[in-house]
């Protein structure tokens, strides 16, 4: 349950403190203030003395009145809060569960409500009903027809995303009925949403009442903010500085509004936990490089007990004291499982972390081609983005989300070029990006493609022969072929070798897949919960691994073509 | 293409079901709304004719034994023929005269005020979404009191501030009144001059929506991969939050403006209302308040023909600016 | 207790609608195999070639095109629809997806159980399956999903297959989004409540040698039709069929270190072959291809209940 619960947090505070204590003076005030049309005191008599915020022009009591008029506002705010909910999610969760024609229509109906006004279709209608029937409940069931549709498109959205989840699939094959479906497992899941689109409706129709009340168009039953308002325009309080007339009902409303939002922002956060505060952004002063020792003419990066903190409540060491030496050409894999750290070194390597997450110790060096070192910690801003893809490019994870969906292969390919190699022509950089798609077997007219456009491997594809436009002496590829088929994956992985044999970049390959390291990685480093529990040649690692978890992993892939084990007999632990 | 003709249909899906509803409205509420306004018209010393007295029925519906349908045919014809009857509140004025002399000072106020709107909104947002952590995050708070304020009680503290105490701008109006309205570089001053204050209420309650929906958007495609991508490419800071970031945040934005511009015609209506101002907005509150039915009818019309107009530009604008709407 | 599903010329159309046009695609081609008790089928191939849309007709997810499912009782009858969802169950791939994050572990294994009206005492059931998939039930049972690990997650997600009293369960990737090192475990489970209750399982996978080794028969399966089916050893030792040779010769192997990247045999660069190909479809990426493999293609006998659909075989071996 808790996290359907809003996170407790400033705003929230306030939020709530404000709602409640204008619902208090809602529900307490018209008990205590008396009358509010009784006439006590000569006509716009200034606040003090006996009236707290003065008097009409009529001279009757604005505190009074004020009492009456939230009373009445957040009476309408609720009423249409719960029709438009009730409404929407009627149209909204229905139509999206059932589908087929009655979604179709459902989500018609509600688009063709939400592009007509809803303002003027609400001033039609009133301006149609005769001031003695406009009753609070007519403004309401007006307010709640014209407002549900916006509400009730974002609730079919979740619905249909819903609709698809497993669990759901997994209740209908347990032999749920759809009622039960809708009920028990949708709407349990939907209520921070209906919650959230609850108290929109609430702070729209209290802000649309208080315009047709001021336009004279409001209940003719109740008191609300907007008709104290349209009194006070009428009585000219503005030209005559009654302030105190003027500006109490609209701060309410304006108070009220506010703590409402306030409200809605904690229930966001909840429907998309990525919009939670972080942690603010710290600049962290590396410390000066260690001057390494060991001088292998070789090494393309040395990084040395580095350490990376994710600063949360409770801070998470994410990377513990990891050193590692990248020699030229080679391939150095990566293995660990999820969590173990792997991801968050390989961004710390070339700085690409975020807050929370801080590297507070060690370094990482880059040894140039002309022999300069690179204390890549100490970098600049400037100094570190001519240094990333340069020298170091990186191919991540999701194939399917590297590309930029809104922009064409070329936009993306060229940019690096315009950036790193400002002095390159045009017609160089075409040729450029023609020659990396050649190399990895993507035909140059897909420069003109977008993202949707080509397969998950193609994808892959492209992200490599970005990695590749600059020449850089290492490449980090972090699960790069992981969504991929097999036989997709074997065909970039040769092309992989064969870029590698004919550059001579070297490859930090991560991944979880130990026996494709094992043929593929020149050297490999076991990662279990931040550290590296083994280093070693590919060779040793699977002869003769030291480290228990090493053997644990090794253990985890049954070997295709070996001797058929017996699993089941070996305990189900 | 499928994109843009389902979209085009839609629109005009969406126009049959006002003009529908527009036809619904007075038949379905109760009173005899075109008897009063004979009684009125009467009064003004108008000649009812026949001829008024059927369009008026065709818009409102009368007691006849016309069957319904005919009835929604011949409206269906007026309104195509932009016949929307005479105007009682302005008479003799046709209605569509009384539009077309109103509509030209809403349409460039709420447009150049939602431009300006989104624009600031939408720049803003970026930068305080693409700068989490920062000082910036406090601007939140700060915009969800401008967007909880209700447009016409600021427009009240702002004409009583700038126009009143201060005496920067005028009190209300859309120009001044001893100039001859035309195409003279005097009148289109004084226009910019009265137009200010009106469109800085329309900007200032509805900008801290786009600034919202920006700045959540931002956060979210902030921790897209291709953004990330990007920041290993070496790209300049600024590159990678247009071109990555902000370049597909926006188009959630642009996709709910249907949505935002309904709020923002809605408040600009209150706004005439306060500032005098000669649009639509004011006239359609002289219809209401005139029992003009016929002039109510025939901006409400002309309002959602507008309003759906704009809805369909920035759709076909979302059809360029997004390409997986075109496969 | 019992129970054998027999799948019959299963075919599965779906419809895809782009504007006004309408275009078919076949996602399951003719498919026709027999689960039968205590013994584990595995569908192996690779994504979008119809192994999750097969599982999903058997659980009665989606309806066939075309195609029959019958699921036989004990005692050789067929099992009414309504009796069906107390005998088939289905473990989903995604173990974070397949819980729903409002309720409790208890919720999720006491629905079934009332459903099916199985046990009087709900907690001492809902007890009992924890500890059948190795949970302490104490622990878990009040827990929400997002208290538990990945395993322990799926491992609630087979208890809950089982609370019906099902007999035949369709393992759809069920540790294709686990951590390796507890993939094998889940799978060990799995096997141990086959052997002792006698389970008809169907173990969907795109990993050979998971289906090696935790199955009895394998069927491949390429662009919805199955390409070469047979015991478990036979097909992976032995493949005859182009594509799984292919899909054998890219499986990632500790023992082949040392196996160049270049055993691989695509062939790229053919015309694509369109899904309702009459021929074979696998024809474009195959170095073996004739012109006869346009042709429609039969199951030819490769070896003892072993047999693959091309035409290389259609002398026999």
């Amino acid at each position: 349950m808790t996290n359907l619960l809003p996170r407790w947090s400033a705003r929230l505070g306030v939020g709530l403190g404000l709602v409640g204590l204008i619902t208090l003076f809602g529900l307490l005030g018209p008990l205590l203030v008396g009358d509010p049309n009784a006439i006590r005191d000569i006509g716009l008599t200034p606040p003090g003395g006996g009236h707290l915020l003065g008097t009409t022009q009529t001279g009757q009591d604005v505190f009074a009145q004020l009492a009456y008029a939230t009373r009445g506002s957040l009476e309408i705010g609720v009423l249409v809060g719960v029709m438009a909910t009730l409404l929407s999610a009627v149209f909204g969760v229905i139509g999206a569960y059932v589908g087929g024609f009655t979604d179709e229509a459902f989500s018609l109906l509600s688009n063709v409500m939400l592009v007509i006004p809803g303002l003027p279709l609400v001033i039609v209608i009133a301006g149609f009903v005769p001031p003695e029937s406009r009753g609070t409940w007519t403004i309401a069931l007006v307010l709640a027809l014209t407002g549900w549709a916006a509400s009730a498109r974002v609730l079919r959205a979740q619905t249909l995303s819903l609709r698809n989840r497993d669990y759901v699939a997994a209740a209908k094959v347990a032999g749920e009925r759809p009622w039960r479906i809708v009920a028990v497992e949708i709407a349990p899941n939907l209520l921070p949403l209906l919650a959230s689109q609850f108290v929109f409706a609430v702070i729209l129709a209290i802000l649309n009442e208080a315009g047709l009340a001021f336009l004279g168009l409001g209940t003719s039953n109740s008191s609300t903010l907007g008709t104290m308002l349209y009194y006070a325009q009428n009585g000219f309080a503005l030209q005559r500085d009654a302030w105190w007339w003027l500006v109490p009902p609209g701060l309410l409303i304006a108070l009220l509004g506010c703590g409402l939002a306030l409200i809605n922002f904690s229930i966001d956060e909840i429907i998309d936990p990525k919009l939670r505060n972080r942690a603010r952004r710290r600049d962290t002063v590396a410390a000066p490089a260690p001057t390494v020792d060991d001088r292998d003419p070789d090494r393309v990066l040395t990084v040395r007990d580095l350490e990376v903190v994710y600063r949360v409540e409770r801070p998470v060491h994410a990377v513990k004291g990891v050193s590692l030496t990248l020699r030229r050409g080679e391939i150095l894999g990566l293995a660990g499982e999820s969590g173990c750290g792997k991801t968050t070194l390989a961004y710390a390597i070339n700085r690409l972390h975020r807050p929370p997450a801080e590297v507070t110790a060690g370094s990482v060096v880059f040894h140039d081609r002309d022999g300069t070192d690179i204390d890549v910690l100490a970098l600049g801003p400037g100094e570190l983005r001519a240094f990333r893809w340069d020298k170091l490019s990186m191919v991540f994870q999701g194939a399917m989300n590297s590309l930029n969906p809104v922009t064409t292969v070329r936009a993306q390919l060229d940019d690096v070029l315009t950036t790193h190699r400002p002095g390159m022509s045009a017609a160089e950089r075409r040729e450029r990006c023609q020659e990396v798609l050649r190399l990895v077997g993507v035909d140059p007219a897909r420069l003109g493609s977008y993202a949707h456009e080509l397969s998950g491997g193609m994808r892959q594809r492209v992200m490599i022969a970005a990695a590749l436009l600059l020449e850089p002496q290492v490449m980090i590829m972090d699960e790069p072929t992981t969504a991929l088929d097999v036989v997709v994956q074997r065909g970039i992985l040769r092309e992989l070798l064969r870029f590698r044999d004919e550059l001579g970049f070297a490859v930090v390959f991560i991944t979880h897949d130990l026996p494709l390291l094992l043929e593929l990685a020149d050297r490999i480093a076991v990662m279990k919960d931040g550290e590296i529990v083994e280093y070693d040649t590919a060779e040793r690692v699977h002869r003769d691994p030291r480290h228990p978890y090493t053997r644990t992993l090794l253990a985890s892939f049954p070997s295709l073509t070996g001797d058929r084990r017996d699993y089941a007999r070996e305990g189900a632990r | 293409m499928t994109y843009f003709v389902r979209k085009g249909l839609f629109y005009l899906v969406a126009l049959w079901a006002a003009v529908t509803l527009n036809f619904f409205i007075p038949r379905l509420m109760p009173g005899t709304p075109v008897d009063s306004l004979m009684a009125k018209l009467a009064q003004r010393g108008g000649q009812v004719n026949p001829e008024t007295r059927r369009a008026f029925e065709l818009l409102l519906g009368a007691d006849t034994d016309e069957p319904l349908l005919a009835q929604y045919w011949s409206y269906l014809g007026n309104t195509l023929r932009g016949e929307f009857g005479v105007s009682v509140s302005s008479y003799p004025t046709p209605v569509a005269e009384v539009i077309s002399a109103s509509l030209p000072w809403t349409v460039v106020l709420v447009g150049i005020a939602t431009l300006l709107s989104f624009l600031l909104g939408v720049t803003l947002g970026m930068v305080v979404g693409w700068r989490r952590g920062t000082w910036l995050d406090s601007l939140i708070p700060a915009t969800t009191v401008l967007a909880a304020v209700p447009y016409f009680w600021l427009a009240l503290i702002l004409s009583a501030v700038f126009a009143g105490t201060l005496g920067w701008f005028p009190l209300n109006g859309g120009y001044d009144v001893v100039l001859d309205p035309g195409w003279s570089l005097e009148f289109i001053g004084s226009a910019v001059y009265h137009g200010i204050l009106p469109a800085l209420t329309i900007v200032i309650s509805s900008v801290g929506g786009w600034l919202l929906g920006m700045r959540n958007m931002m956060v979210s495609t902030g921790s897209e991969d291709y953004v990330l991508t990007a920041q290993a490419k070496g790209l300049r800071g600024s590159r990678v939050m247009l071109r990555y970031a902000a370049r597909n945040a926006v188009l959630p934005s642009v996709a709910g403006f249907a949505i935002s511009l309904g709020f923002v015609v809605s408040g600009s209506i209150i706004t005439e209302q306060v500032f005098s101002y000669p649009g639509i907005g004011s006239k359609l509150l002289q219809a209401v308040q005139n029992n003009d039915y016929a002039l109510m009818q025939g901006i409400f019309l002309i309002i959602t023909v507008a309003v759906l107009g704009a809805n369909l530009v920035v759709d076909l604008l979302y059809g360029l600016i997004d390409p997986r709407t075109r496969s | 207790m019992t129970s054998t599903i027999e799948v019959r010329d299963l075919v599965k159309d779906y419809t895809i609608r782009s504007g006004l046009s309408r275009a078919r695609l076949r996602a399951v081609d003719d498919v026709t195999f027999t689960l039968t008790p205590g013994r584990t089928l595995a569908l192996v191939g690779e994504s979008g070639s119809g192994k999750s849309t097969i599982a999903r007709m058997i659980a009665r997810l989606e309806r066939p095109s075309s195609g029959s499912i019958t699921l036989t009782g004990a005692d050789g009858e067929r099992v009414p629809d309504r009796r069906y969802r107390n005998h088939v169950q289905m473990v989903f791939q995604d173990p974070f997806a397949s819980l729903n994050p409002f309720h409790t572990i208890e919720h999720h294994l006491a629905r079934p159980l009332r459903l099916h009206g199985r046990a009087s005492d709900i907690r001492a059931e809902v007890a009992r399956l924890l500890e059948r998939v190795n949970l302490p039930a104490a622990e878990i049972a009040h827990r929400r999903p997002h208290e538990l690990s990945g395993g322990q997650r799926q491992r609630v997600a087979i208890a809950r297959a089982l609370a019906p009293g099902a007999r035949v369960v369709v393992a759809d990737e069920p540790v294709s989004m686990l951590d390796v090192s507890i993939r094998l475990g889940v799978l060990t489970l799995l096997n141990r409540l086959q052997r002792e209750e006698g389970l008809a399982i169907l173990y969907i996978t795109h990993d050979l040698a998971t289906a090696r080794h935790f199955s009895d028969d394998i069927m491949v399966l390429y662009r919805g039709r199955v390409v070469e089916r047979g015991p478990a050893d036979e097909v992976i030792l032995r493949p005859k069929h182009p594509y799984t040779r292919l899909l054998a010769a890219a499986a990632p192997d500790p023992d082949a270190r040392g196996r160049s990247l270049e055993s691989g045999l695509d062939v790229a660069g053919n015309p694509p072959v369109r899904v309702d190909d009459p021929g074979c479809t696998f024809r474009d990426r195959c170095p073996m291809a004739t012109r006869v493999c346009a042709q429609p293609v039969a199951d030819h006998r490769v070896a003892d209940d072993h047999y693959a659909k091309c035409w290389m075989y259609v002398d026999g071996t």
